[in-house]
């Protein structure tokens, strides 16, 4: 069976689901995800990894842990994923408040626009340009992750592979955040969150003799816990010491003449920004606000020296300036799943969450062995995870698809969202954060251990150190532990099998190098 | 093909003959409410995949609801522990291997549990575990692959404890040293072999369809009899290692179990076992169905655990 075969396979398992109203089950979760990530982008508090944490034990028990239950529920998360960023430029252009952090560039040219009446210029503007950003970086993943998951898996022993997880989390420590110090701590706590009743000794360690914990720190609990409670305490705090917010509602002059687009200006941008964004998703740990960042800085070097008289400045209403940041933030969600699939490393929050579902759901292992062919049975054989992964990579584009037909329409109309106050806001997310945990974990247990988790994501925001580390090293920690004990026993219990390998010792080499160079780096 | 369907259609005619006996019975027993059905393996690999379709199976046939959930790790050590204190009214169950309750039970003192703790249900399946290497190492016998371990230092993959400590004996009785890799689940051990990261290790099964293929080797047998797939590889007495893989897929509830619940689950599983979609899987996987039940499992299983020590004692 070849690489064709699974193609197709992939593609008909998301047509040929269940269908409900006469429409694939599938395509109809990517729809209601992706509408619902437009709504929740467009509110400012709510962020798309939020709505996914939410969603994703509900979605276990409405779908059971069957192989069927894997597309559906990964394409309404992609749906949430996509969906958000798009959303998140909507308040960010009429109200002057991003509902996404990596919003936050749009809302320098975007409010100007609006202020000068082109609000649906504006969007409209933001919409094609993240719909172009977000196709490209799609077709650049699946052009990409198998090749790279073959190359990988052909040229990385246990080692190396060992060696390819720390430069991981050294990378992750070092660029998330003002901090690397701050940054290395949250990765180390998530580390030791990890090693709680794992490894292989009989005897659980780490649980101070408590049954509860003997089966290890139930995963959804530590990252909602630290992702999203401690988020909401945070908030909550804010919202107490400063009084109750005055929701963003200014009224904008809503002006009915659309005019041009001005394509062929803008494509330019658009191009760069989707290429800058999408090498920053393929790496682990730099988010898309990163990438948004990027993507405006360069595009305004471009513009100063460009355009033409008259133009407007960047900062001043220049829609080349919408077009840049948005398709630089959505083309991080396709190829932030580039080291998901080949590497089983998440590389942002959003990422998180999709591993998190193929790991309750079960059936999915990301990593290497996906894109073998025959899946390791014999040749003659569909590798189900590769066939799998091509039903994502359908999700994903079918996603697209909506996003350019429907995504511009629903995105108008949302604008309402943004002006929900955070005070009624926070609470429902609170109360839905525990259901959903005890929906999935049937424990109070796990309610606890998701509050305890929720002030230690409390503390660390109150002390200005990134939750993200600890989450993907919580994650990436046994796999860690599990590759370095397997490549220790396959070198004969050689102490020094990261050096011993010319390949382990520069990822080694390049973990060091990032963490001191980013250490003399000093702090924006 | 023609001889597929004619089992299919005989697998189909017993398990409507077995349901429709079931109904004249007239008392049957049926659950309460769902059946939480721990599996004490990784998601994706053969143990649970045979796990989730007797699941299904069930459903079918006899409208149960099974819910499936892992809880994995220490060789079923710790689905063992989470199922021991759940009722015993049926609502409650568990997949793992003999092994858990003889060598992983007795190692994990700790842990607190022994096979008088549960009310064994019936095996599914017998490890069909062979040493199995790639093809194209170009070793056809284990002799071969002897020669290539003095050599070199060879990789061997296992996934449990008690496969690492045979591992070790079986390369003792042959004076070689093996690195041995233990990981999770015999597909990690397949993956490993196929990536080239092992050069050989333990299969149970899953390694069929490759040495069907000719793309896997079956170098010995860690039975006490031959492997079915490969019946001229030498087995682990042949190869002076007293100790033997031995091992079967088991369903087990908590002790004290009512007699009505423990023989209408039995004969659930033990008939999904032997017809539908997990049928024909494990066929494919495991060499067929094998349904150990009653007093013979309970037999089973305290003489595993009983014996878990000798082995432990070889290895010091």
């Amino acid at each position: 069976m070849g690489v064709w075969d699974h193609v197709i396979a992939g593609v008909l398992a998301v047509f040929q689901s269940d269908p409900v109203l006469g429409v694939p089950i599938t395509i109809l979760m990517v729809l209601g995800g992706f509408l619902l990530g437009i709504t929740v982008g467009a509110t400012p508090g709510l962020a798309g990894p939020m709505a996914m944490a939410i969603s994703l034990p509900i979605l276990i028990s409405v779908f059971g842990y069957s192989n069927d239950a894997l597309l559906p529920v990964l394409g309404f998360l992609i749906g949430i994923m996509k969906g958000a960023t798009i959303g998140g430029a909507v308040p960010a252009i009429l109200f002057n408040t991003p509902g996404t952090p990596d919003a936050y560039m749009t809302t320098l040219d975007g409010y100007p626009m609006a202020q000068k009446g082109e609000a649906k210029r504006a969007l409209r503007v933001a919409h094609f340009s993240s719909a172009s950003g977000d196709t490209f970086s799609d077709i650049v993943l699946v052009l990409c992750a198998p090749f790279l998951a073959i190359l990988v898996e052909s040229y990385l022993d246990l080692p190396e592979k060992t060696a390819l997880l720390i430069l991981s989390l050294a990378f992750i420590a070092s660029v998330i955040g003002n901090s690397v110090g701050k940054g290395l701590i949250s990765m180390g706590l998530g580390l030791l969150a990890a090693m709680v009743a794992t490894g292989e000794d009989f005897y659980p360690r780490l649980t101070l003799g408590q049954p509860a914990l003997a089966e290890g720190i139930p995963i959804a609990a530590a990252i909602l816990g630290v992702l999203i409670l401690g988020e909401v305490f945070k908030a909550l705090e804010d919202i107490h010491h400063n009084g109750v917010f005055s929701s963003a509602a200014q009224t904008v002059r809503q002006d009915a003449k659309v005019g041009t687009l001005g394509l062929r200006k803008l494509l330019p941008y658009i191009g760069r920004s989707a290429v800058i964004g999408t090498c920053i998703g393929a790496l682990p740990g730099v988010g898309s606000t990163l990438a948004a960042t990027l993507g405006y800085t360069s595009a305004k070097r471009r513009h100063t020296k460009e355009k033409e008289p008259g133009a407007p400045d960047f900062g001043e209403g220049a829609p080349e300036g919408i077009a840049a940041t948005e398709a630089a933030n959505s083309s991080v969600s396709g190829a932030n799943l580039i080291p998901v699939l080949s590497l089983g490393i998440p590389g942002n929050a959003a990422a998180v969450f999709l591993i998190l579902a193929m790991d309750s759901i079960g059936g999915f292992n990301p990593g290497p062995s996906v894109f073998q062919l025959g899946g390791g049975i014999s040749a003659g054989a569909l590798n189900p995870e590769m066939v799998m992964a091509f039903g994502i990579f359908t999700t994903m584009f079918v996603a697209n698809g909506l996003n350019w037909t429907i995504g511009g329409m629903f995105m108008r109309s949302v604008g309402v969202m943004a002006r929900i106050p955070k005070e009624r806001l926070l609470p429902i997310v609170l109360l839905l954060t525990l259901t959903a945990i005890y929906v999935q974990e049937t424990s109070m247990v796990a309610v606890w251990i998701t509050l305890f988790f929720g002030f230690v994501g409390y503390a660390m925001r109150r002390i200005d150190m990134s939750p993200l580390p600890f989450v993907i090293a919580f994650i990436l920690g046994g796999n860690l532990e599990a590759t370095a004990r397997q490549a220790f026993a396959a070198t004969g219990a050689d102490p020094f099998f990261l050096f011993n390998s010319p390949i382990a010792l520069a990822f080694i080499a390049l973990a060091v190098a990032v963490v001191i160079f980013s250490l003399r780096k000093p702090a924006s | 093909m023609k001889k597929t369907m004619k089992a299919t259609a005989a697998a189909a005619l017993f398990s409507f003959a077995a349901a429709t006996s079931a109904i004249a019975d007239g008392h049957a027993w049926a659950p309460e409410g769902p059946i939480k059905m721990m599996i004490a393996f990784a998601a994706g690999g053969g143990a649970d995949t045979h796990a989730r379709l007797i699941a299904e199976d069930i459903e079918a046939s006899l409208g149960w609801e099974v819910i499936p959930e892992q809880v994995t790790g220490k060789g079923g050590v710790n689905a063992l522990v989470a199922l021991k204190d759940m009722p015993a009214d049926g609502s409650a169950i568990a997949l793992v291997v003999t092994e858990s309750l003889g060598y992983n039970a007795a190692a994990a003192k700790g842990a607190g549990v022994s096979p008088s703790d549960f009310t064994g249900l019936t095996t599914t399946a017998g490890f069909q575990m062979g040493v199995v290497a790639k093809a194209d190492k170009g070793w056809t016998s284990f002799e071969d692959m002897i020669v290539a371990a003095k050599g070199g230092e060879l990789r061997f993959g296992t996934m449990s404890p008690k496969l690492s400590d045979l591992a070790f004996l079986l390369g003792e009785a042959q004076g070689v040293e093996f690195n041995i890799v233990q990981v999770r689940g015999g597909r990690a051990v397949m993956d490993g072999v196929e990536a080239g990261d092992m050069d050989l290790g333990f299969m149970a099964g899953i390694q069929g369809k490759g040495v069907a293929s000719g793309d896997l080797v079956n170098l010995a047998s860690a039975l006490s009899g031959p492997l079915k797939q490969t019946p001229d590889a030498p087995t682990f007495a042949d190869l002076g290692v007293q100790f033997s893989a031995d091992g079967y897929f088991v369903f087990v509830a908590p002790a004290g179990m009512d007699d009505a619940a423990r023989d209408a689950i039995t004969a659930a599983i033990a008939e999904a076992t032997n017809s539908g979609k997990a049928s024909g899987m494990i066929n494919k996987a495991f060499g067929g169905a094998v349904n150990i039940q009653g007093a013979e499992l309970d037999a089973l299983l305290q003489s595993d655990f009983d014996s878990a020590g000798q082995l432990m004692e070889a290895v010091q």
